[in-house]
């Protein structure tokens, strides 16, 4: 009998993963787990030498997924392939390194702090409507649309319909982060992904003939200098859309939970506002929107001692990471001043989020419009519920009451 | 190519997260340490444009850039000047 659960969606597993992770890592910090298939990786050094090692480590997760499937299976969910292998997220170098110069330069500290006063207009214009209402989904009526609405706005796309966006994401969703229970999961994030083609095709025609100043036309135009292929430019608009809303929702969404659970914490960011940088990286810390990536050996590796062979996968687990008492003080705790606060919610090594500062961005903009605008709300049922998912830490709902 | 103003890099290894952008986009100033975080190799190998152009590419803001003769910062950190 393991002392610990193997099974990586367990409900307890699912609704305190923080637990579950540490227990993991006093039991093995490099674990073969039998059931998933793969290592699980839960201390932090162990953590950031996978990361940092990209000859050891790839991240071509289609690749091997195509190894798994019989030929049948990998016409059938084309669509997937055809899209996500052109995802930067699962490529390596050199394509890796070609994409990422391409979409650096939007993204960059200093060009995300441009849109500042738009992410705050458009965090104050969503609290206008929320506040006097008394009650609020945090997940439905805020912290989706917020990321979302400023992603449209970046791309050069604003009316494109956010509520059918979010329907296909979370269908896509099902096959992204790694929700085991659905049967159908290919099926459907097939759908989810064909449909977001569909609908983005026109929108990046319609700046190939009307170029404008704006992250579309930066990709046409980069397809036009021979930078990016045209399959790349249509599958990187499903990623900026997809990736550029999900992940920062359960961002909001978690910290807005963590926030509300430490009442103190939360009238402490409405009297000090200057907090706000480092309240929220210790909410990425605490509890954030991404709790493990995968990678696949490459050629024999050393990783704690343990030698992990060609071709293995391993689990590595940001959240597991951010709460090792070997690099955190009194890990559990949330402390929103925090420092140093060196850690992995956004991985390390060359797959650090690209979307990093928009996120730290928007996340900052939104906790300060919360706390200056609502009193601490209380959460408003009995059990809060969290999509089963091995990689994101995401809320159904987070209801509340204020 | 080599630049006319002196300039001094500094890197932040407690910022830097090893993304490589940097030696991407001015492979004759900075490299990978053992550790794979940036380091400096040769601060007047590349032209002052493409320098600042791989510091305010860094994704954590690690990196500094100051005019070596007058300290004045370039890029980075405004609290970088010691």
């Amino acid at each position: 009998m393991p002392l610990v659960t193997d099974d990586l969606m367990a409900p307890d597993v699912m609704t305190d993963p923080h637990s579950y992770y540490r227990q993991m890592r006093e039991l093995d910090p490099v674990f073969f787990n039998e059931r998933w298939g793969g290592w699980m990786l839960t201390g932090y050094d162990d953590v950031v030498q996978v990361l940092r090692d990209p000859d050891g480590f790839s991240s071509d997760r289609m690749r091997f997924l195509a190894r798994e499937l019989s030929e049948a299976d990998r016409q059938r969910f084309a669509p997937i392939f055809d899209v996500l292998s052109q995802w930067i997220v699962f490529r390596d170098p050199p394509d890796h390194t070609r994409l990422r110069i391409v979409l650096n330069k939007a993204f960059t500290p200093k060009a995300v702090e441009r849109y500042r006063p738009r992410v705050r207009a458009i965090v104050g214009d969503l609290l206008g409507e929320i506040e006097g209402k008394g009650r609020m989904d945090v997940v439905r009526d805020f912290a989706y649309l917020v990321p979302l609405t400023v992603i449209l706005g970046l791309m050069g796309a604003p009316d494109l319909d956010r509520d059918l966006i979010k329907q296909w994401s979370e269908q896509l969703g099902v096959f992204f982060f790694l929700r085991a229970d659905e049967p159908r999961r290919r099926e459907i994030a097939c759908e989810g992904v064909t449909s977001l083609v569909e609908y983005l095709t026109p929108i990046v025609e319609e700046k190939r003939a009307h170029p404008a100043d704006d992250l579309l036309t930066a990709l046409v135009a980069a397809q036009e200098r021979g930078e990016l292929s045209e399959q790349e430019v249509i599958a990187t608009c499903v990623l900026l859309v997809f990736g550029g809303h999900e992940t920062t929702m359960n961002l909001i969404a978690n910290g807005t939970l963590a926030l509300l659970r430490h009442p103190d914490h939360w009238e402490r960011l409405k009297q000090q506002p200057a907090l706000i940088e480092s309240a929220v990286e210790e909410l990425l810390r605490y509890d954030g929107p991404v709790k493990a990536t995968v990678r696949w050996v490459k050629h024999d590796v050393t990783v704690g001692g343990k030698t992990l062979r060609d071709g293995d996968r391993a689990l590595v687990v940001l959240s597991a990471a951010n709460r090792d008492p070997q690099q955190f003080t009194d890990p559990d705790r949330l402390e929103l001043t925090r420092s140093p606060n060196p850690h992995v919610a956004f991985a390390h090594g060359i797959h650090v989020c690209l979307g990093a500062s928009l996120a730290r961005m928007e996340a900052q903009e939104a906790f300060l419009g919360l706390t200056q605008r609502l009193p601490v709300p209380v959460v408003a049922t009995d059990e809060l519920e969290y999509h089963p998912a091995v990689v994101s830490r995401a809320l159904k709902a987070l209801p509340v009451e204020f | 190519m080599s630049t006319s103003q002196r300039l001094r890099i500094t890197v932040d290894l407690n910022k830097c997260v090893g993304s490589t952008i940097c030696v991407q986009l001015s492979p004759s100033v900075f490299a990978l340490n053992d550790q794979r975080q940036s380091s400096v190799v040769d601060p007047t190998n590349d032209t002052a444009a493409n320098i600042l152009e791989a510091a305010e590419g860094c994704p954590l803001a690690a990196i500094v850039v100051q005019d070596a003769e007058t300290g004045q910062v370039l890029f980075g950190a405004k609290d970088a000047a010691v």
